[in-house]
This record gives C-alpha cells, structure tokens and sequence, in this order.
C-alpha cells in the first residue's frame, strides 16, 4: 500500500525546503523513498499548489490531568460561551477553555496539529494525566514531570547528595511517571508557599530547605543534561505575573552555566515597572537576552482577549491572582509533598491596560526573538488562552496590517506604552513551519516527526495557500496522522488515537532503596503504587474508548 | 479462592482513603475486614429471580433497554475502566448517570461551582498539620484509618512529638478521641461558623455564647486556628445532613481562605466510596462537565451497578430494573435481571482516585472466579443492542 502526495509545496524547515514541488510516498505509515516502477501505488493525491508541512507539534499545552479537569468540574457555565469558527461537534461538544479529552483531539488534529505535550504532570498525579491523555483521541502525546518542590528532591538538595545521586532520581521519575521531560515550576516556591512564604527570588533561600531557586535550577538543568534527555528542563521561572519580574528572568538565563533550559510562557515573565501604572513592556530586554543566550530556548504563552481559565502548579503565584479571578472563584491545591495547584478563571479584557499591554508584550517577543528555532508558539492552553485560537495568532504574526488594525483598537494607555506598531516583521510560512514542526520536534527530541524527510512517521498537515492565513490555518484541507487520512477539509473523517512519548534514560535502581525508606514513612502510597508500568499505561490505551 | 501468586500488598476500595498497605494477615479496619471477607456469592445469572445463562440475561437486559426511551444508569459503584463502559452504554442508548453517593456530592461540588476552594491532600496533612478542626464529622465512622494513618504519626515537619497535634472536633456528639470538643447541633453550624469567622476576622460580637458554646471558647478556637502554621479543616459532605448544608461547607471554605491571608491552612474534604471521586473524575473529562449537575426523575428502566457494595441495593421503583452487581447481593425486590460481575480490587484489577483526588492507585485482582467484569459484560450487551437495532 503505497499512497502518494503528488506536486505538493513542500515547507520543511529540517530539510532547509522552502517551497519546492516535490512528491511525498507514504508507506506504512512512514515517509519513504521513491519506489521502483513496478510497486503497486494504491493513492495518489493531486496537490497542485497546496502548501504542505509535516503535522503540528504544541510542545506545551494543558490537555491533561488534575488541575485541568478542576476547570472543567469548577466553570460549567463555560459550555455557554460559543467560539466563532465552526466544527464538527461530539456530545457535550466545548468550543472553550476546558474542552473534553474527546474534543480536544479533534480540535488539534482539525487544525493540522498531530503531537501535543502536557508540560505539568504532578508526579504523584500522573497516572490521571496519562488516563486523560489516553483518552485523548487523534493525537501523539507526552508530558512533562514537575519536580523542583517535591520534599524528597530538597532533601537531597539541602543534604548536598552529589549529582548522580540526583541524576537517578530524575531518571526515576521519568520511568514512573512515563514522562518526556522534566519541568520545574516557581523553583522552590511551590514548596515554600506551604510554609507560608508569599514570594521566592531566584537567590533567595527557601525558608525550610536553605537552598535557592538557582540552586534547584542548576542541579535539574544539570541532571537532564547528563541523562542525555533531548528536552532541555522546562522552566517556568519564580515570580509569574509580578510587575518587573524580568530581571528574575534575565537572571534565570545565566542560572544554569550555559547548560540548555527552556524558559516557557516567557510573556508572564516579561513585565517592567515603567510608567504612572509601574507595569510596562520588557520585551525588548528579554528578546535581546534570547537573541544573545544560545543556550536559552522560550515559548511565548501568547494571551489572546476573552474568558478562559488559569490552571498552574504555581500555588504561590496562583494565590496572590484568586483575588482577580472572574467568574469570582477558584482552586488553590498543597498536593502530597509533590507540588501544588491553582485554578483562577480570568478574562483577558483589550480595554484592560495591563490585558492589552500583555497582548502586545507577547507578540513584541515574538517578533523580536531573531530564530524560529528556539522561540515556539503557544498560548500556554488555557492559561493565556484556549488553544484553538492558534490560527488567529498565526495571523497576528504574518499580517502586518491585521495586527496593527487589532493594535489600533487596544486601551490607549497601553498602545502608548508598546512598540508594536512600529515593527514591520511578518513571519513566513517557513518561519511559522520551524515554530510548529522542525524546531518543536528537536526540542522534544522527536526524530521521526516534524519533517517530511525519508523514515519520518507520515504525520503530514496540507492546505490551501490563502492570504487569510487565520482561514488557512484553521482548515486544513487533510491531516495525515501515521500515514492515514483523517481530516479533510477540516472535519475528521477517522478516529485515532495517536502514541504516547517518553524517555526512559538509564539510571541505578539502588536508588529504591532510600526512596522505600522516605516512602514508609512520609509517604501515604506504597512505593510501587506509584510507579506507571509499561504494561499500566499500555492498558490505559486498550480500554474502551469513545468516540 | 486466592490467586497463586498473591501481591504483597492491594489496596483496599472500601473507603475513600484508598489503603494500599493491605495484606493478607493485616486488614486494618472493619470496613476492609468485611471488604477482603466477603464470600463469593451466586455468580449464576438471574431472570426474574431464576437461573439463565449469561446470554439469555444479556438478551433480557438489552430488550429492556431497548424498549426504554430513558434508561438511568444509577449506583455506578465501579472503577474508572467500568465507568467508562457505562458512560458509552449509556451514550449510545440515550441514558443518564447518577451515582448513589449523589446527594453529598452535589453538596461538595455546589461549593465547588460556586467560590472555589482550597485544600490539601493526605499526603500534607500527615507531614505539616499541627491543628485539625473535624467539623460535624468524627471522620472515622467513613475513615476508620484516618487517624492512625495520618495524624497519630510523625510528620516531616511536625517535630517528633506527635501530640503537638491538636485536634478539635466542633458539632460532633461523642468523637472517638478524647480531646477538646465544641458541642453544638450540626443544624447550628452554620451559626458556630459565622461567629468563628467573624472572630478570626477580629469582629467583635456582643453575645455571650451561640448555639449553646460560650463564646470565649469560639475565639480561643479562632486563636488557635490563627496561630497554626498548618490547620486543617475537615468535614464529610454526607454528614452535612440538613437542608443547605452546601453553605455550611462554603463558610468552611471562607475560614480557610481567611486564615490563608495571613498563614496557612487548607480545607480537606473527606468520606468517599463506591468509586465516587474516581467516576465525577472520569466524567468530567470524557464530557467536560462533572456528573451530577442534574436531578434524573424520570426514567422508564434502571440500570444498577454495586461492585464494590453488596449491601447497597437500587431504590424502589415501578420500572424495570437491571442490576450489574456483585454477586452478595441480596434484594429486597427482585430485579428483572442480575448478572453477578467481578469486583475491582477482588475479582479483577481496576483504577480508582482517592477522596483526596490527586493520587490514582492500581487495584489488584486477588482472587480467581468466573465473574465477567463490567467492561467485558457491556461489550456483549452493546454487540445485542447493536445487533438488533
């Protein structure tokens, strides 16, 4: 069986491809070579003038596990909120920012989307990151485990236990909780909200423990690198959302000594203190640190205007935003010495000034960072908003005028405090296909997707070439997922269910031995209740599924 | 009959707390004494009360459904596996879902939808809790553990004198532990804990007692709530037995938030079973929606799932009544069709969330029968749906 996408534009950035006609063979669900002439081809799609790039990958996006179901159980009243573009609908169908695990496969994988990652799995939650997930239809997944604040890593920190002492509980973790990566959130901070502390600087000491946010930071970064994990640690730095929380930033980029890191939703952490309102645009700074440290790569957790909901294992920063929340409720969790939680709706207002100037820092950052390979584009799903707003964002990146109309429109305060308007810079489709594909697969270490070259998994997005590229981005014409068809014209026409990815690095299991000990006695589980098999998590996949 | 090769340890579904240091010799409490204990009852099938095969009570119980315009799917005492079944069952029949823990949970998730909360996992309160407040609950009539478990134990960061615990019960007639204790009717909480809120407030009140408590002892109770590093306030949604017990648990929620603003505390709601904290989960991200936002009155059949509970039978009713249950069932009324199913944690392995709702724990099968599981029963019944539609 041998399907051809014939006279395709290819876009793939991996292969330095921009814009050539090519034909793409797919075969078991693989990108192969051109065949011999007597194999039986069995397809072939005439693309003509479509634009073609591999599938999508949304390396941090909250699909699943505690804290985004607490939004769903908590904001029933967002089934009433309607989105403008219209889909194909399932029981219950959400247009919002809580969708169901059902929707929220057919909502990536209608807009070209083949990979998501879920970038804050609680270790001691995993196994309900990973049901959700399994239970995510369409679409490849993977998570990120959270450490940096689980007491058993600060011990060991605070006990000065040499690296690879700390290299294999890291591996540890990965194995137990089937992650790809590891995240540190608030480094120290989450920890030391438990102990009644409000605000943790990058070298301040956490109030038990006696270490730093930057002694976390180098001992995680470190770890990640000598396992030979491809994801750089995952940071999401101390002080979100506080007014002149970018030197915290800056700092946070010198923290590991050169060691990759990738600092997410870098628009929260971007905010100066100019002005009457002491809340201004540092993107300029933080773009110029980015541009200079190789070593560094950031999303940006763009916000867009409209009612969504803030879900984060920062409780110390989530904590201080209850008092914003709208509607007026929230979640604040202390989680089994592991972490922590909070879930604050929000509505992000164009009229608001500190709404429209976070709008503005986002894409400032965006346009100012000079390598697509190492800024991604993401709305931090739901936190800066729903994730189905991506083709409008792509808009906002490739159309000058369109963004300068929306720009116009802002609380003026805040058009007066951004540079915006005078940046003439428009993405390509080339720049929007490293973002998306080549440089999000690197970054996850996915060899065999985000490109369309020989041996990849044929995860293939195509569309219509159209100067409205929020229309072009939002409908695909197909979605190959393994080498099936599964979306045309922007509907699903099969149900999938996509793999999980993980890393599972080499590590010394006598490491259990000290871990049983903390677990007899501080823990409340079992040691190997904790760990997710193999077989666990393969079994998650083969229970019944919806459609 | 025991597997061969028996796990060292399983975890015990019979609460909420989900216990998952059970072994053969070491049962713990009463709850899973009677749990473990259980005989295997009469795995044979039942129609009107007499023996059928499987295949004719599946025949039996998908014709009633299919002559049902409105199916309520009720019980669901089940794992996450069985509960995904269900919803897909009841999907495609047009049915609705309603648990039998309903009425507490709708009381908890009221409190929920409405302001929010913010609490803590067992995990927290075994290491940093110095001061827990049990309110109209003395947690062990739901939670035998809960005390030897997590509080009478050192903790992290609770220094290793274990007594330095406090642990005060308000509303609660005769509590298991002999410390201090408020005493007041629980339909007089609501009217304890405004005062105790207005005091932690630093109002100041020209009443001498409420409730039948001086009003001294309240505020040597908010002193104490504020000077803690860590308290923590429990309560048991179905010990809230009287009408708007949902405002009773918000005022809770009020203290903690309060108490938040200065030092730390944290709310923890407990009870939990029948696999109710693991079903509102699995609901609510297959639908986007938590389970129980409606009332179901009307139904014309009635679908009842008690895995886990023998002695929990469906409530009584008119219309035709299929029960998926373990097989001790013993019926008030005979229900039209029994099929006996494996019991996760028994029978078969399984999933479910703590009450706590962060920690998920593995089930393990430990004994061998012929019992169907509920996924692998609802498989058969949709393929005579299906087939006959």
């Amino acid at each position: 069986m041998i399907t051809i996408l014939k006279n395709g534009i290819i876009i793939d950035p991996a292969h330095k491809k921009d814009g050539v006609v090519e034909d793409i063979y797919i075969s078991n669900g693989k990108i192969i070579a051109k065949p011999s002439a007597n194999e039986k081809i069995s397809q072939v799609y005439d693309l003509a003038g479509k634009i073609i790039m591999a599938g999508a990958i949304d390396m941090h996006s909250h699909i699943g596990g505690g804290k985004v179901n607490i939004a769903r159980m908590m904001l029933p009243e967002f089934r009433q909120y309607s989105e403008p573009e219209a889909h194909i609908c399932t029981l219950n169908c959400s247009h919002h920012a809580t969708p169901n695990t059902i929707d929220t496969g057919f909502r990536y994988i209608e807009m070209g989307y083949t990979a998501v990652f879920e970038p804050a799995i609680l270790p001691i939650n995993a196994r309900q990151a990973h049901l959700e997930m399994a239970d995510t239809p369409m679409i490849d997944k993977g998570g990120y485990a959270m450490l940096g604040n689980d007491d058993y890593f600060l011990r060991m920190l605070t006990a000065q236990k040499d690296q690879r002492a700390i290299n294999d509980y890291v591996a540890w973790i990965l194995h137990a909780t089937q992650a790809i990566g590891i995240k540190v959130v608030n480094p120290g901070g989450i920890s030391d909200f438990k102990f009644n502390k409000r605000k943790l600087n990058l070298d301040e000491n956490h109030s038990h423990y006696q270490v730093t946010p930057r002694d976390i930071l180098k001992s995680l970064s470190r770890a990640v690198r000598e396992l030979g994990i491809a994801k750089p640690l995952h940071v999401h730095c101390n002080n979100l959302g506080v007014a002149g929380n970018f030197e915290t930033t800056l700092s946070t980029m010198g923290a590991s000594d050169g060691v990759p890191m990738h600092l997410t939703h870098i628009q929260f952490h971007s905010y100066g203190t100019e002005g009457d309102k002491k809340f201004s645009s540092a993107a300029a700074q933080i773009a110029e640190a980015l541009n200079k440290n190789k070593h560094i790569t950031a999303d940006v957790g763009q916000i867009l205007f409209g009612q969504t909901v803030t879900a984060s294992g920062d409780s110390m920063m989530q904590h201080l935003n209850t008092k914003l929340a709208s509607p007026k409720k929230s979640v604040i969790m202390d989680i089994e010495c592991d972490s922590g939680c909070g879930v604050v709706p929000f509505k992000y207002r164009d009229q608001n000034y500190v709404n429209a100037l976070q709008w503005a820092i986002g894409l400032e950052l965006f346009l100012t960072v000079e390598d697509p390979w190492r800024i991604f584009l993401t709305t931090d799903h739901p936190n800066g908003a729903p994730f189905v707003c991506y083709p409008h964002l792509i808009r906002l990146l490739m159309d000058k005028t369109f963004r300068n109309e929306a720009f116009a429109k802002l609380n003026l305060d805040a058009q007066a405090m951004s540079n915006l308007s005078e940046i003439d810079r428009e993405y390509s489709l080339y720049e929007i296909a490293t973002m998306t594909r080549a440089g999000a697969a690197k970054l996850v270490g996915l060899n065999d997707r985000g490109h369309l070259g020989i041996g990849a998994a044929a995860d293939i997005t195509v569309y219509t070439d159209q100067p409205d590229r929020e229309a072009m981005f939002s409908k695909p014409d197909y979605v190959f997922k393994d080498g099936s068809l599964v979306v045309k014209d922007g509907k699903v026409v099969k149900v999938t269910w996509g793999k999980t990815h993980t890393a599972k690095p080499a590590f010394d299991i006598s490491i259990e031995q000290d871990l049983k000990k903390y677990f007899d006695k501080y823990h409340t589980i079992q040691l190997d209740n904790f760990k997710i098999s193999d077989d666990e998590l393969k079994s998650y996949s083969e229970s019944p599924h919806e459609n | 009959m025991l597997i061969n090769s028996l796990p060292t340890t399983f975890t015990c579904p019979a609460c909420g707390l989900l216990c998952d240091d059970i072994t053969p010799s070491h049962n713990s409490c009463s709850k899973s004494i009677t749990f473990f204990g259980q005989a295997l009852g009469d795995s044979k099938p039942k129609i009107k009360g007499k023996n059928a095969s499987l295949t004719e009570a599946i025949n039996a119980a998908a014709c009633i459904i299919k002559k049902s315009q409105q199916v309520l799917f009720s019980g669901l005492s089940t794992d996450i596996t069985g509960f995904k079944s269900l919803y897909s069952l009841a999907k495609k029949t047009n049915g609705s879902l309603q648990h039998i823990n309903h009425v507490s949970m709708i009381r908890n998730l009221k409190v929920l939808q409405n302001s929010g909360w913010q609490t803590t996992t067992l995990g927290e309160v075994k290491n940093r809790a110095d001061l827990l407040l049990c309110i109209g609950t003395d947690v062990v009539s739901h939670n035998p553990r809960f005390f030897e478990r997590f509080i009478d134990i050192e903790g992290m960061f609770t220094g290793g004198n274990i007594s330095k615990r406090e642990v005060i019960y308000l509303g609660v007639e005769n509590p298991s532990k002999g410390l201090l204790s408020l005493n007041c009717k629980k339909a007089d909480l609501p009217e304890v804990l405004g005062v105790l809120h207005a005091l932690i407030l630093d109002k100041s009140l020209k009443i001498e007692s409420v409730a039948g408590i001086k009003i001294e002892e309240i505020l040597s109770l908010a002193s104490k709530l504020r000077a803690s590093k860590y308290a923590v306030l429990v309560w048991i949604a179905n010990d809230m037995n009287f009408p708007h017990a949902e405002l009773t648990i918000e005022l809770i929620t009020k203290i903690v938030a309060t108490l938040n603003q200065t030092t730390r505390a944290a709310g923890l709601p407990l009870g939990g079973s029948d696999g109710d904290t693991s079903i509102n989960n699995a609901h609510t991200w297959l639908t986007g929606l938590s389970l129980n936002n409606e009332i179901y009155t009307e139904h014309d059949a009635l679908v009842w799932v008690n895995s886990f509970s023998p002695e929990k039978m469906p409530p009584k009713t008119n219309v035709p009544i299929i029960v998926f249950g373990n097989s001790n069932t013993q019926f008030a009324q005979t229900p039209d069709v029994f099929i006996p199913i494996s019991t996760p944690g028994l029978d078969c392995a399984g999933t479910l969330f703590r009450v706590d709702g962060s920690v998920i724990l593995p089930l393990k099968k430990i004994r061998d029968n012929s019992l169907p599981s509920l996924q692998h029963l609802i498989v058969l019944l949709s393929k005579v749906i299906g087939n006959e539609a």
